[in-house]
């Protein structure tokens, strides 16, 4: 489905090997994770598997056909959901929609009825039809996924998809990949949650440096599962033994702080303190009826034009 | 209202939105002090030349035709209206549109501090304008009617209290106002038709001015203004209340045989409506500021929207499309490009009226090819340097091009397409206009068929040429500098270059036609062009222009795939 073959990249002017000797190749029906740290290379190598970025040696292949020979048939195959969620934001969600399926040459029929379904999906229904300038962080990144599938591709990119979105639509997604999967596609995506990649994923790949240090698999494997925190901590070189263990902690245990017993007497005597204050030394001007408690100062919103959802 | 006010947080808000906008905390280098100085030495020299034709404009009505109250009636009014429309801008922009609304309201300063600042900035702002604006015209006043020095004081004074009417009516209206831009703003169509048809007419009544002033300078003797017209102005003077009270206060001793008492009297009423204005200004401000930017904060992503249907298009169809509606849907586009390209046949037209006008009385007829291609190719430049923000303008969505299955090559053919179309039908539509009338009795013969049909033709050449350098040069060098919703920040220098080139090549064309038109040219004997035989010199400039159009298309295509490849955000 995607095999990288030494991949090499060079930023020009730069003298930092961004990417070095990367190799790795994805199965059919595969979740496959990318993790490392901020400048590792995950981003780096997603672009040059995309056609964004040139390379410098190596090979990319999608679904047989390589990104730089046959760039058009190859990228036909790919749907690609980028970290930075930019689309045209003067156009609606339909219209971005109908020209990406426009590009990936999707007919009427296939396109309604996976926009409709995408669209309910990712209870994106009623915003559709405005413009994507009125969109939350969240909602253009659920655009921006729906572009993505809207030609069923068989290799799904996706550059740490969760990042910014609600718990909701992050299970949406984890719950479309398993399904993009069954259907015998693939998913490769960066991230740098740990733990969603360890219950996602049948295989993950660790970059550190732009080195590709191991590959591990998650599927049939209970050790290398229970591992991988460890692992990644040790690989990337940040392993300390309290911090892991800290972590390790907070990922398995209520990490809470107690309230201190005072704390409701505290509270009340706050509340007494703000009440005697003169009113000229409560620095909380904010609270002037006419800045803070206006709710009836603003105007009813017509349905439909609320902005965002989150 | 003002008891609660603490004006220590007045003064640092004040201080925080003047250090935002003008202040800086690192030096900068000599490039950018250089470009400071070329900005100032540039406004310096736009001023000194309007100042200049102030100065015709006064002698036009005062001297000529003596309007001299007239005048003075017809300039407080022009200023203050100006001044008034330049405020409402000012006030609307800072007060209520101003994205530090949000995060002034999350300190700890009320609103009305907030709003106290900001009026401070914008009435500060008023004045400046109401002052560069209005004092050159009353002092030329004062300069040309030989006015004794205690005028000029009453200059000051006029304009002192001038400046505050703007201000105030600007705070009255600039809610309805915003809520009228809001309402329109998303009718991309009809923003068009009424920035075009603005467009045309600023720039019809700035030529029409220019061919006054410039028939004045000619001869000085003739007066410009009909009985009729002059006996219009002053009935018209007559009853332009309040701005005939400024301008009794100037000079109502002098040119209106008004006494002491009568000028007291014209000072209480602009008192009284100052004062009642400025009532109304405070109390209707007082009220709206809060619920206006609050509702502001929770709906300016609002949008309106469109629906259309899930069908199938070409992918050429598509990107057309798509590049269409991100120019139409952008006012800051839509204006640059489709508005000057449809008022550019206007433009063209009265340039070339007004150049003909001129040229033909002090070089001759000869001078209308020459200057008809010039005109046309230095329009038609100014349009088409919007292609050299071709991919610039992609911003953030820039990836998404090399993502897409669709060459490069026609992602940029598509492009280029677009730009084209709408270049050709400018040119198109501004020959034919220019074309019929010069060729007609209307317009003297000034042009023949052929010149007609040549200047088309060479225009059409020209401007497919200038918009692929325009586009080459873009890939060669982009710059994403875009804003929140992915407009581009500013012009990129490629812009600047584009047009650079496109009046280098409207003035070798244009000089070229004209000196073969005076001056008869033989080669080897045989007669290469002469005066009214002009199809020699547009076979050469024809040649010539599709050889640039050759190179310019060899260096948007040649090796595009790399130069594409090789752009990084």
């Amino acid at each position: 489905m995607l095999k990288v073959s030494h991949l090499k990249k060079i930023y020009p002017k730069s003298d930092r090997v961004a990417v070095d000797d990367i190799s790795f190749e994805l199965r059919p029906g595969e979740i496959f994770g990318f993790l490392g740290q901020n400048g590792a290379g995950k981003s780096t190598t997603i672009k040059c598997l995309t056609g964004i970025l040139p390379f410098d040696s190596g090979t990319i292949e999608i679904c047989g056909y390589d990104i730089v020979k046959e760039p058009i048939k190859a990228k036909m195959n790919m749907g690609y959901v980028p970290d930075n969620h930019s689309v045209y934001e003067k156009l609606t969600g339909r219209e971005y929609v109908n020209y990406v399926a426009d590009l990936y040459k999707v007919s009427s029929e296939l396109r309604k009825e996976r926009m409709d379904r995408y669209a309910k999906l990712f209870r994106l229904e009623f915003a559709m039809d405005k413009q994507i300038k009125s969109y939350s962080h969240g909602m253009k990144q659920k655009i921006c996924i729906i572009a993505a599938l809207i030609h069923e591709p068989k290799l799904w990119v996706l550059d740490e998809p969760m990042m910014g979105l609600d718990p909701q639509s992050t299970a949406e997604i984890i719950a479309h990949m398993r399904e993009h999967c069954a259907k015998g596609n693939t998913v490769f995506f960066s991230s740098h949650n740990l733990d969603l990649v360890k219950k996602l994923c049948h295989r993950v790949a660790i970059v550190n440096e732009g080195h590709m240090l191991d590959l591990i698999d998650l599927a049939d494997n209970e050790e290398n599962k229970n591992n991988l925190e460890e692992k990644f901590f040790r690989i990337t070189g940040t392993y300390d033994e309290r911090l892991f263990e800290d972590y390790v902690a907070q990922e398995s245990a209520d990490m809470r702080p107690d309230l201190p017993a005072s704390a409701e007497r505290a509270e009340e005597t706050a509340e007494e303190t703000h009440e005697d204050a003169p009113a000229e030394e409560t620095t909380g001007k904010a609270e002037e009826p006419e800045a803070l408690s206006a709710e009836d100062m603003i105007p009813d919103e017509k349905e439909g034009e609320t902005p965002a959802e989150e | 209202m003002l008891k609660d006010v603490s004006f220590t947080s007045v003064r640092t808000l004040f201080r925080l939105d003047l250090k935002s906008r003008f202040g800086t905390t690192h030096k900068r280098g000599v490039k950018y002090r250089l470009s400071q100085a070329m900005n100032v030495i540039f406004f310096l020299a736009v001023y000194a030349v309007l100042l200049l034709g102030m100065y015709y404009l006064t002698n036009i009505f005062v001297e000529r035709s003596h309007l001299r109250l007239e005048f003075l009636v017809i300039i407080s009014m022009a200023t203050i209206l100006i001044a008034s429309v330049v405020a409402t801008g000012n006030v609307i922009k800072n007060l209520y549109q101003n994205g530090d609304n949000e995060l002034l309201l999350r300190f700890p300063v009320s609103g009305k501090e907030i709003l106290l600042s900001k009026s401070i900035y914008c009435f500060l702002h008023n004045l400046v304008v109401c002052t560069l604006m209005m004092l050159p015209l009353y002092v030329t006043f004062g300069a040309v009617t030989k006015a004794p020095v205690g005028d000029y004081f009453s200059y000051i004074g006029v304009v002192l209290l001038s400046s505050l009417v703007p201000f105030f009516i600007a705070n009255i209206i600039a809610v309805p106002v915003m809520k009228l831009m809001n309402a329109v703003k998303n009718k991309f169509v009809l923003v068009l038709i009424i920035t075009i048809i603005l467009l045309c007419l600023a720039f019809i009544i700035y030529l029409v001015s220019l061919g006054n002033v410039l028939t004045y300078m000619r001869d000085s003797k003739q007066s410009i203004f009909s009985p009729e017209m002059i006996a219009r102005y002053k009935r018209f003077a007559e009853g332009a209340y309040p701005f005939r009270w400024y301008a009794e206060l100037i000079n109502g001793r002098r040119y209106g045989s008004l006494t002491g008492g009568a000028l007291a009297l014209r000072f209480l009423y602009i008192a009284l409506m100052t004062a009642a204005l400025g009532v109304a200004a405070y109390f209707i401000t007082g009220h709206e500021y809060y619920k206006t930017i609050l509702y502001g904060i929770q709906s300016q992503k609002a949008t309106v929207g469109r629906k259309i249907k899930d069908k199938q298009r070409s992918v050429v169809h598509a990107l057309l499309d798509k590049e269409f509606f991100l120019i139409l849907r952008s006012f800051n586009y839509s204006f640059q490009y489709l508005a000057m390209a449809f008022a550019a046949p206007i433009m063209v037209f009265f340039c070339n009226r007004l150049a003909a006008t001129m040229g033909t009385e002090t070089v001759g007829a000869a001078i209308m090819p020459g200057i008809n291609m010039m005109v046309l190719v230095i329009f038609v430049a100014v349009t088409v340097s919007f292609a050299s923000t071709c991919i610039s303008r992609e911003g953030g969505c820039f990836y998404f091009t090399k993502v897409m299955p669709v060459s490069f090559r026609t992602q940029i053919l598509v492009k280029f397409l677009l730009y084209s179309i709408v270049a050709t039908l400018s040119v198109a539509i501004s020959s034919i206009i220019s074309g019929a009338y010069y060729t007609s009795d209307a317009g003297g013969h000034a042009l023949t068929p052929v010149d007609a049909a040549a200047i088309w033709g060479i225009g059409e050449i020209v401007v497919l040429s200038l918009t692929a350098l325009c586009m080459a040069a873009d890939i060669k060098s982009p710059t994403f500098n875009v804003s929140g919703d992915g407009e581009l920040v500013s012009a990129n220098k490629n812009v600047a270059l584009a047009l650079v080139l496109g009046i280098f090549i409207a003035i070798v064309f244009g000089v070229v036609i004209m000196v073969c038109n005076f001056l008869p040219i033989s080669i080897g004997g045989k007669v290469f062009s002469s005066q009214g035989n002009l199809g020699n010199v547009y076979l050469l400039l024809t040649g010539v222009s599709l050889i640039v159009l050759a190179l310019s298309m060899l260096a948007l295509f040649k090796g595009l795939d790399k130069r594409y490849l090789d752009i990084v955000p």
